[in-house]
């Protein structure tokens, strides 16, 4: 500092510019000191910090420390945190109020450990005898699965019963996993018995599936409400032109 | 030496592209179609060809991976075909196969002679048509090849999207598909083999050339460019000879006859499956 202040009569602008730089110095350096400081400070309460992050033994005080549950299982477990936003089960409401008073019967159907109880005749009847709709898919049709190869042996748990393999919670696992080895909650929430796209129920129960069917329905009936007549049209008329008449490439 | 008759139109890699798209297309459409017709007796009697149900699927998983690497390398070709010097111009020449204003008034001006009310438009060297069928192609395979990916790999697939979002893939993935068959089998083919300009077949895509006669009457703007450029002495190319001729017609309608038996088969029998 001395040195530079007895410069200073010979280039008072540069010396200017010494003390600044040497400022700038000082200041770095009780930076990186206030730094190293704050670091050593925060060793032991990273240390706490990493210790909570410890796998814990009990399953059941793991639960409570690491999980907030809302009490609703579609809700929470069965999704994988990153994908919460995007893994919904269409024709499955939820919120307060997911069901309406009119669908108390199924509401309680779904729930159910034999899901076919006090259903009168049940001993004779065969699952298309009411389930008929849903026959007529991919996996049916076409991988000639029968009912009981996913929903199981009677008795028949509801799809939400808790138990049930089939409820989402475990369905990947304990249903799809059978032949889709690796299956995951997300894959699960395929809808095997695929509604009718075309369908005005499947507004309310499948919406994407829905407008997007239309969506390329029309574009393609447009495509073709063009493409069509404008090909028969330009056939017609090309049969009228008469230059095109006198064949050969020498006539010109 | 047959004389110089005909104009050089397509090079030989973008008629091995055209082919490759070919091949591809129709091994696509029929084991595709196998699969969503293998109730029906037609169906599984097109899965016969190609070895039964699951075979129809490992050689359509794998013909569509090579569409789609066909198209990526395609994409690689434009690049290289750009010229970079006179980049933004060079895309809106005549030479360019981009959508241009002048084919919208082309298209509207086209379907008025149609009807007797205006004179036939001075086409350039590509017609709306043929542009929309190249840009089809884009839209077709960007969309069957995500879908297919999707519905091919479902286990890594719902792992980005929902599972259920597989039910709209494979409905996207069908309706795209007819979409692409039913135009090709139709509109395309006619446009190339029925109307009497091109009747029996245009053979521009096989022989890599047009007749300048033919050519003079359809795209006049095309040819007099040309000749006002001074590029038609080197543009001309003798006719192919008789025995290729006959290659191209027989390779061409076996394409016609395939796709028509796709066609007339898969509307028959689409009241008889499971959609």
């Amino acid at each position: 500092m001395v040195d530079e202040i007895t410069a200073a009569p010979r280039n008072a602008s540069m010396a200017m510019a010494d003390l600044t730089a040497s400022q700038l110095r000082g200041c770095m350096r009780s930076l990186l000191g206030i730094l190293s400081l704050l670091l050593i400070l925060m060793t032991p309460l990273a240390e706490s910090a990493w210790a909570q992050g410890e796998e814990v033994a009990s399953a059941i005080r793991r639960y409570r420390e690491h999980e907030v549950s809302t009490g609703y299982y579609e809700e929470y477990e069965v999704k994988p945190r990153r994908m919460l936003p995007l893994v919904e089960i269409p024709g499955v409401r939820r919120g307060l109020f997911p069901y309406s008073p009119s669908a108390a019967k199924v509401r309680i159907r779904t729930r159910l450990a034999d899901s076919h109880q006090s259903i009168r005749f049940y001993e004779r009847a065969r699952c298309e005898k009411c389930h008929i709709e849903q026959t007529r898919d991919i996996h049916t049709v076409r991988a000639n699965l029968t009912c009981r190869q996913c929903h199981g042996g009677e008795p028949i748990a509801s799809i939400d019963h808790y138990y049930s393999p089939m409820n989402p919670i475990r369905r990947h696992a304990y249903v799809c996993a059978k032949c889709h080895e690796g299956s995951s909650a997300s894959f699960a929430s395929y809808v095997v018995h695929t509604p009718n796209p075309a369908d005005m129920d499947t507004r309310k129960s499948f919406p994407a599936l829905f407008y997007v069917f239309w969506g390329m329905v029309s574009m393609t009936i447009g495509t073709f409400l063009f493409a069509l007549p404008h090909a028969a049209l330009w056939g017609v008329r090309e049969l009228f032109i008469k230059e095109e008449k006198a064949e050969g490439e020498t006539k010109d | 030496m047959r004389p110089k008759t005909r104009i050089r139109r397509f090079t030989p890699l973008q008629r091995l592209f055209h082919l490759c798209l070919l091949l591809s297309f129709l091994t696509q459409g029929s084991t595709g179609l196998a699969r969503l017709y293998i109730e029906t007796s037609w169906g599984q009697g097109l899965a016969w060809v190609f070895g039964g149900y699951e075979t129809c699927r490992t050689i359509h998983i794998y013909v569509g991976i090579f569409l789609i690497f066909l198209f990526l390398t395609h994409i690689l070709y434009l690049f290289s075909k750009i010229k970079w010097k006179e980049f933004p111009r060079c895309l809106f020449t005549p030479d360019s196969i981009l959508l241009q204003p002048k084919d919208i008034k082309d298209l509207i001006q086209h379907m008025l002679w149609f009807i007797g009310r205006a004179e036939a438009p001075r086409f350039d060297r590509w017609g709306y048509w043929e542009k929309f069928d190249y840009w089809a192609v884009f839209w077709g395979i960007s969309v069957l090849g995500i879908t297919g990916l999707l519905l091919a790999y479902s286990l890594i697939a719902t792992r980005i999207i929902p599972g259920w979002g597989l039910n709209i893939a494979l409905w996207v993935h069908r309706i795209e598909a007819i979409l692409a068959m039913v135009h090709v089998f139709t509109i395309h083919f006619f446009i190339a083999h029925l109307r009497r300009h091109n009747f029996p077949m245009d053979r521009a895509m096989f022989e890599g050339s047009v007749s300048l006669h033919h050519t003079r009457n359809e795209k006049p703007a095309w040819v007099e460019r040309l000749e006002q450029e001074g590029k038609m002495e080197n543009a001309l190319v003798p006719e192919a000879g008789a025995g290729r001729r006959a290659l191209f017609l027989l390779f061409g309608y076996c394409a016609v006859a395939i796709g028509v038996f796709l066609l007339i088969g898969g509307m028959v029998n689409s009241p008889y499956i499971t959609w």
